[in-house]
């Protein structure tokens, strides 16, 4: 078995008026364990679907190994697929599913006997040949699926959300015996998932979808500490979005003055000037006392602390008004802060990426009031006194300037 | 949440059952009147049957017991009129439901699988004749061979026609409703694994659609045995005669109790084909249960399945 290459060159698939895909182009090179990761609808299942040729591209070319598949029907591509709901055959046993791609060939009635077995036996399924589908377990149908896909030695496999239908601990498992079954196995796997943390644990490289478009394709670590994209930041994982205004190169860095403060980012955009956007991962935010100072300190109070087991979600509002949400590891030592303390949030110029000049209008309200520095509670001179003229409850959260992304995710895909 | 804590219990709605059982004589109207639908239903066919044992010419005087209709020389196995009606509505059954089932059940899949703007469209119409009155479909085919399609005679092959005409929409309601349930995953993931369109069909769907198939063929036997008026319409001569047929014509003159026998033939077969099609169909039916899990659900909180181990 040897991984297949997958040219896809400005792909685009067009449903009567909606625009699936929008013109993706992107390289796979053999072997690669490639994740395409998207929400619902931004057209991850489509492109996967016209790579096993069960959509036609309205224009572009997926060119496999060298060769244009524009003409080539499902059954001639040298591509299988695992399915999201599986479909295994449901009046075949095990053993006749995953015997079906070799009858199709013609194969030797001694050979599929081999084969099957040898491919029921890397699924650990060998005991099983003999149940009816309906007889196994989700997990145990995801096996078979993959041993029916498997066995005609693909180049390239496709697996659309295979792990969709198990539960989350299962699901776990499977994560990482399906990456240590395409290690051994050395072909090329493109899997759909809308589960970003399944995406970038499993993969080579991730590419994010959103609308019809890929936003980024890197690896799992360059999409999370690199994104090129906002819906990339927002997507993959928990960002604070912060506003600021770029005023000049620093080093190797830029500075950026939110209302009366200035701090330094060392990545993303450098060059932009006036109003930007960046990204800050709640993991990378310090709280400390309020009397440590240094470089790219802001005071701010906490306005929340939620226990989450392996750390403390704390959401703060900085002295210029916007609220950041900053993840703090629980390692078995009291949580020093609780609502209504104040604190310094250190944003590490190291953890700052600026990702280019606001889409916001400049006259996005939110947007102005941080950069004017629009302060309630607190101010830059010194600190307020404890519960002062507002207190920090969900009337000013609600209405205020709140802007920790995601916050819903958090409950969806952290099972 | 606005609830005040304490959940109120929800007054239960009293079914039928409890209904009933609270008011013992409805519950007796409603078996009495079971109870006597049946008997109207089936006693005049008994009896019907029961006089085909009678000793003697009539069908409505009992005048002893006797096998004669069935064994002797006037009997319905003798008489060639019978023996003849009998065999040429099994005939035409054999020939409808060869001929119906695959028809029906390509052209159902046909109109499921097709995405097009007269898909939908084509679908009601191929069900149409469903509510196309009988004698009116009798009419105009009759027209149609003897007028303009002069190739096709009367006969059996004009009655093959009518009747698969006037069942066919029949199977298509059937094995599309079987259809509905199977996703096009299945064909989708046959291809994938190499089989041809047609072998996906074949290896695939023609499995998944047995017990569709199986009731399509079911119906149109039963259908075709009993029907009347297109038989009827399209027949040439006494020896395209069916069953309902012979009973029709002769149901007035004297006939003797060979007629009843001879109907009952039909019907105990008729009965028998088609329960041990049941038989198969409910068997059918069990082995076969699809299984597509749901798609991405939210974590069940389930712990892996027994067996689960390593993987």
């Amino acid at each position: 078995m040897a991984g297949g290459q997958i040219e896809i060159i400005n792909l685009t698939k067009r449903f009567d008026d909606v625009v699936a895909v929008d013109g993706i182009d992107l390289h796979i090179p053999p072997g690669e364990f490639f994740s395409i990761v998207g929400p619902s609808g931004c057209g991850k299942t489509t492109t996967l679907r016209m790579i096993g040729g069960f959509e036609e591209p309205t224009s572009g070319r997926i060119v496999l190994d060298g060769v244009d598949m524009q003409h080539t029907p499902p059954h001639k591509r040298n591509v299988n697929t695992v399915f999201q709901a599986y479909m295994i055959f449901p009046h075949l046993n095990v053993y006749d599913n995953v015997a079906f791609g070799l009858r199709r060939r013609r194969t030797s009635k001694r050979e599929v006997k081999q084969r099957v077995s040898e491919v029921l036996e890397l699924v650990e399924l060998g005991r099983l040949a003999q149940r009816k589908p309906a007889q196994l377990s989700g997990g145990q149908q995801q096996r078979v699926a993959l041993a029916r896909a498997l066995i005609l030695s693909p180049s390239v496999l496709l697996l659309d959300e295979p792990l969709g239908a198990l539960d989350a601990k299962l699901r776990k498992q499977l994560q990482i015996q399906l990456k240590a079954l395409q290690q051994r196995v050395g072909i090329t796997f493109v899997y759909v998932t809308h589960d970003q943390e399944e995406a970038l644990t499993m993969s080579d490289r991730v590419a994010v979808m959103n609308a019809g478009h890929v936003e980024q394709a890197a690896t799992p670590r360059e999409v999370y500490d690199q994104p090129q994209t906002r819906f990339v930041a927002d997507f993959l994982g928990v960002s604070n979005l912060v506003h600021a205004e770029a005023v000049g190169r620093e080093g190797a860095g830029v500075r950026l003055r939110l209302g009366d403060f200035e701090i330094a980012a060392r990545h993303g955009v450098l060059d932009d000037r006036g109003l930007v956007t960046c990204i800050i991962r709640p993991e990378r935010i310090r709280l400390e006392p309020y009397e440590s100072t240094g470089e790219n300190r802001i005071p701010a109070i906490v306005e929340r602390v939620v226990f989450l087991g392996h750390s403390v979600q704390v959401s703060a509002r900085l002295a210029v008004g916007q609220t950041v949400q900053a993840m703090v590891q629980n390692t078995g030592e009291a949580f020093p802060y609780q609502q209504g303390t104040t604190v310094q949030a250190h944003l590490p110029a190291d953890a700052l990426r600026v990702l280019g000049a606001d889409e916001a209008t400049p006259d996005d309200p939110e947007a102005a009031r941080a950069l004017n520095g629009e302060r309630d509670g607190l101010s830059a001179d010194g600190p307020p006194a404890r519960g002062s003229s507002q207190p920090p409850d969900e009337a000013t959260s609600a209405a205020g300037p709140e802007r920790f992304t995601s916050q819903a995710r958090i409950g969806d895909d952290d099972v | 949440m606005s609830g005040s804590g304490a959940v109120s219990p929800v007054p239960q709605s009293p079914t039928w059952s409890t209904r009933l059982r609270a008011r013992p004589w409805g519950g007796y109207a409603l078996a009495g009147f079971v109870v006597l639908y049946l008997v109207w239903s089936l006693a005049p066919v008994l009896i019907a049957f029961l006089f085909s044992f009678n000793h003697g010419n009539s069908r409505s005087v009992w005048q002893g017991f006797s096998t004669e209709w069935w064994t002797g020389p006037g009997s319905v196995f003798n008489v060639a009129m019978y023996h003849d009606a009998i065999l040429h509505s099994f005939l035409l059954a054999g020939i409808a439901v060869a001929v119906t089932v695959p028809v029906g059940v390509s052209l159902s899949v046909f109109l499921s699988r097709w995405r097009g703007a007269a898909a939908r469209p084509a679908g009601l119409l191929a069900t149409l004749p469903l509510v196309v009155p009988e004698l009116v479909l009798a009419l105009a085919l009759f027209f149609l061979v003897t007028k303009l399609l002069h190739f096709i005679s009367l006969g059996t092959p004009a009655q093959v026609i009518g009747q698969v005409t006037y069942i066919l929409p029949a199977v298509v309601v059937i094995t599309r409703g079987r259809l509905a349930s199977i996703p096009s995953g299945f064909e989708e993931a046959a291809m994938d694994l190499g089989a041809s369109p047609l072998g996906a069909f074949r290896l695939v769907l023609v499995p998944l659609l047995g017990p569709a198939i199986l009731a399509s063929a079911i119906v149109t036997f039963a259908l075709s045995i009993d029907d009347f008026v297109i038989t009827q319409y399209m027949s040439s001569s006494s020896a395209t005669q069916s069953i309902p047929m012979v009973i029709y014509n002769s149901t007035r003159g004297s006939a003797t109790p060979a007629l009843n026998a001879s109907a009952m033939v039909v019907a105990l077969c008729t009965i028998l084909i088609c329960g041990a099609g049941y038989l198969v169909y409910r068997i059918l039916n069990r082995r076969e249960e699809i299984v597509v899990p749901e798609a991405p659900a939210e974590p069940s909180g389930l712990g892996p399945a027994v067996g689960e181990g390593a993987w």
